[in-house]
């Protein structure tokens, strides 16, 4: 049953508590500290990837006469093997990791909505179906299959985004159809079969708002896995082509060199790579405890 | 000294004009005792008869380098023991055929020997299965004399059927051998002639000054293996005639050698040796750090720093002609135009380079395939440097004077990627845009042929090239017409032509006067660029001694032996 259906005390009631439920989610969430420690974090490499080129050395000038330079007053975290100021190229290496993971999250968290309300609100054939397909994806190691699409299409921003989307999507739909198991055997969604709505109404409009919660979860947490395959693709030569800046990469090309003492040319983009990671997934756990909260 | 010239005049009196013209360069100071000997190797004069010729020219005293470096010794032999090492792993099957990797053609000279030993420590080509050859007058027959008491592992002797059978397999287009790289219009199976049973005759497609080092160790698939060798099960037997004979081969794990005692040179000092195969090159360092290999056979710059800041181990640098090849599409524009090209090669910071990239090991080049290595460079052709405005004016005068943007091409091999950034770095100085493509080796290469592979197809190609004992090859198949490597897509009759003279020329004068006129070419038309060759490195700890590598990757253990 849709709040529409209800008289309209009982809909003035129902926003009302619909209010108090969000300020209530808000408050806790704010209260937390992983959240406001994540959030920073998050906020400081959001700030970096905007601004960062107004504050550091061009990230791409070479210097061959300053190569494997330790860190000192005129490059803060060092040079790397051609001389490059490695400070700037971990700020603004922020930049195209935080354009690519949050695009492929949300292409693979839509892309699992649309098949995981399918799979939940249909059941039958197109939960088998599709239900299939998912556990076929979900039995291919993660990486593995990114590397196949990439080699497919083509190494590429637009194509990284992609791959890692269509590589999320059935993880994300199971967890949306297992929320629209639950919902789809409620009052509300019987009144409006009753009233006779069209299935995507019913999908989209009755039930998506109710399953929104978990989907805000399964975003974040998937936003800490975009971060982290995308570096481990970069890492493997599958990603941005250099000389972009770019942190699974930088680390990659250097990763022989510490063993020569040049240690500052892998450990501050390993530590960049890791502080992202563990912002969002702080974000995610603290969003998550807060809507179970309230 | 009259009494040396008169010793001179007396040696001269029986040699061919070819040998005496090494004479004369020597005795004229335009080759020095390690050219005299390298050369005198290749024309089959004898290490007596080169030892008395420098003798008489006042060199007696540094006339016996030779494998000195490799046999050298900081404290006293033990006799026996094993030595471990630690290599790359073979790429396939070790077959003598088809090997064409860095760890299988090594282990082919662990028991394998070829007529003729290209010795990179000591510069010169020696004598091994063969003591000695002799040119036709032109250079298209070639005979070579086989060793008396030469024995297989299996106990056969040595004898002229196996170099045929040998070398007609490897020079048979039927058998896709790796050797027809260098086989091509060189040699036919028919070409390979038994005389007796101690002599085989080389009749060559075309007149060749070089051809030794085609059958020596460079070309590392030509080991001498026994007459109706199935070379495809030449794996379970390892059988040739070296100082080492097979005890297990692991695929993907290891290999060890027992010493042969009835080697013709006499066995061994180690009793035996032990590779460990790798795939990467980080963990051969921590071995060798940890104690657990004695040798890493070949290694790159690249996070091998460790090595070569530390005292503790022995670093062995060879001079060779490894190099990288930039080419652009001659047939497309805007490389086209010379002016162009030559602007790019203008941008390039070359000591720079080889300082950053190399830590300084190696040579800058002059874009042409004449490494420093090679005798038969024309010096004298100047040094392309650095030149910004000069590049600016070619480029504005080609019709870009604001720059252009364009794609280079590339595989994830060594410091390759890093070059490129370079280079892509140094074109931005000229309003030049390369945004670059970098790949794995497979995706790169494709099919290795035209249209189905990006290294040959690409508008700008930045590719590979490993250690020759002459330049030949590097002249002809990234360069010549119809050459199967051409990715520059270079087709200039006069350099075709200039080629053909410099493979077919045997005296060293008329080889680097042609030289000269092939760099000056390359130099103005600039279908290529090569900024810099690579020196071969090996590491070895600091007990162990008298090891011999090459830089295409093999080591020879002959001499190598362990103080405590």
């Amino acid at each position: 049953m849709s709040i529409e259906a209800l008289p309209v005390e009982s809909r003035a009631a129902l926003s009302a508590g619909a209010g108090d439920l969000r300020r209530q989610f808000l408050r806790d969430l704010v209260h937390q500290k992983a959240f406001m420690i994540g959030a920073t974090v998050l906020g400081f490499w959001v700030l970096a990837a905007i601004f960062g080129t107004l504050v550091v050395q061009d990230p791409l000038a070479q210097n061959l006469s300053a190569i494997n330079q330790a860190p000192s007053a005129s490059h803060l975290f060092g040079t790397d093997q051609l001389g490059r100021d490695v400070l700037a190229r971990v700020i603004v290496g922020s930049r195209s990791i935080l354009v690519t993971a949050p695009l492929a999250t949300l292409i693979g968290t839509v892309l699992g909505t649309v098949v995981g309300l399918s799979m939940g609100y249909f059941r039958g054939i197109v939960d088998d179906i599709l239900g299939r397909f998912v556990e076929a994806f979900l039995a291919l190691p993660l990486v593995v299959t990114g590397i196949i699409g990439i080699v497919a299409l083509g190494a590429s921003d637009t194509t990284l985004i992609i791959v890692i989307g269509i590589v999320f999507t059935p993880l994300i739909a199971r967890t949306v159809r297992a929320a629209v198991l639950v919902e789809r055997d409620l009052d509300y969604v019987a009144a409006a079969r009753l009233r006779g709505e069209r299935s995507l109404y019913i999908m989209f409009v009755e039930i998506l708002p109710n399953v929104l919660a978990p989907i805000t979860v399964e975003f974040t947490v998937r936003l800490g896995y975009a971060v982290f395959t995308i570096v481990t693709l970069s890492f493997l030569g599958f990603g941005l082509q250099p000389p972009t800046p770019n942190w699974g990469y930088d680390i990659s090309a250097n990763v022989g060199a510490v063993t020569a003492g040049y240690w500052w040319e892998v450990l501050f983009a390993a530590v960049a790579v890791a502080t992202l990671v563990i912002g969002v997934n702080m974000l995610a756990s603290s969003i998550e405890s807060a809507l179970d909260a309230s | 000294m009259d009494a040396d010239r008169r010793m001179l005049d007396a040696l001269r009196h029986e040699r061919s004009e070819l040998e005496n013209h090494y004479i004369d360069e020597l005795a004229s100071g335009r080759i020095d005792r390690r050219q005299f000997i390298r050369r005198g190797a290749v024309i089959g004069m004898s290490t007596g008869l080169m030892s008395a010729i420098l003798a008489a020219c006042g060199n007696a005293n540094s006339s016996s380098s030779s494998s000195s470096a490799a046999a050298s010794s900081s404290g006293a032999a033990v006799k026996g023991g094993s030595l471990k090492l630690a290599m790359q792993a073979p790429a396939g099957q070790v077959n003598p055929l088809t090997v064409s990797d860095a760890g299988g053609l090594c282990l082919l000279a662990q028991t394998g020997e070829f007529l003729a030993f290209d010795n990179n420590l000591a510069l010169a080509l020696q004598p091994m299965l063969a003591t000695s050859w002799t040119p036709s007058k032109n250079g298209s027959v070639w005979t070579f004399k086989l060793r008396p008491g030469v024995k297989f592992h299996n106990g056969s002797p040595l004898t002229a059927d196996d170099v045929v059978y040998t070398m007609q397999a490897l020079a048979d287009p039927k058998n896709a051998s790796n050797a027809l790289s260098t086989f091509t219009s060189v040699l036919t199976p028919e070409g390979v002639v038994k005389v007796d049973d101690t002599t085989v005759a080389f009749h060559l497609e075309a007149p060749n000054g070089n051809f030794p080092y085609l059958v020596s160790s460079d070309n590392y698939n030509a080991i001498i293996v026994p007459k109706g060798t199935d070379f495809a099960k030449w794996q379970q037997t390892f059988i040739g005639t070296g100082p080492f004979k097979l005890s297990s081969f692991s695929q993907n794990v290891s290999a060890s050698f027992v010493a042969n005692p009835d080697y013709w040179g006499g066995p061994p000092k180690l009793a035996s040796t032990s590779f460990q195969f790798y795939t990467s090159q980080q963990p051969q360092i921590l071995a060798l750090e940890g104690g657990q290999v004695d040798v890493i056979v070949q290694f790159v710059v690249q996070g091998a720093q460790s090595l070569l800041n530390s005292s503790s181990y022995n670093i062995i640098k060879l001079k060779s002609a490894n190099h990288r090849e930039l080419s652009m599409r001659n047939d497309m524009a805007p490389f086209n135009d010379a002016r162009v090209r030559q602007a790019i090669a203008l941008c390039l910071n070359r000591p720079g380079m080889v300082q950053a990239l190399l830590d300084g090991y190696g040579e800058v080049g002059n874009d042409n395939p004449f490494a420093p290595k090679f005798p038969s460079t024309d010096t004298s052709v100047p040094q392309r440097t650095q030149d910004i405005p000069k590049a600016k004016q070619l480029l504005a005068a080609a019709g870009h004077p604001n720059g252009f943007q364009t794609t280079l091409t590339t595989e994830q091999f060594e410091e390759i990627p890093a070059l490129a950034q370079v280079i892509a770095e140094a074109a931005t100085k000229i309003g030049v845009d390369i945004k670059l493509k970098v790949e794995s080796q497979s995706a790169y290469y494709g099919k290795a042929t035209y249209g189905n592979s990006d290294w040959l197809d690409a508008i700008m190609s930045l590719v590979d090239y490993g250690d020759r004992g002459v330049p030949n090859v590097f002249l002809e198949a990234p360069l010549t017409s119809n050459g199967p490597w051409n990715a520059a897509h270079f087709k200039n009759p006069t350099y075709d032509n200039l080629v053909k003279q410099y493979v077919a020329a045997i005296d060293l004068q008329t080889q680097r006067q042609i030289a000269g006129r092939i760099e000056t070419l390359l130099l103005q038309e600039t279908p290529i660029v090569i900024p810099y060759f690579i020196d071969g490195l090996t590491a070895t700890a600091s007990t162990v001694h008298g090891v011999n590598p090459t830089s295409i990757a093999a080591i020879y253990l002959k001499d190598a032996y362990k103080t405590a």
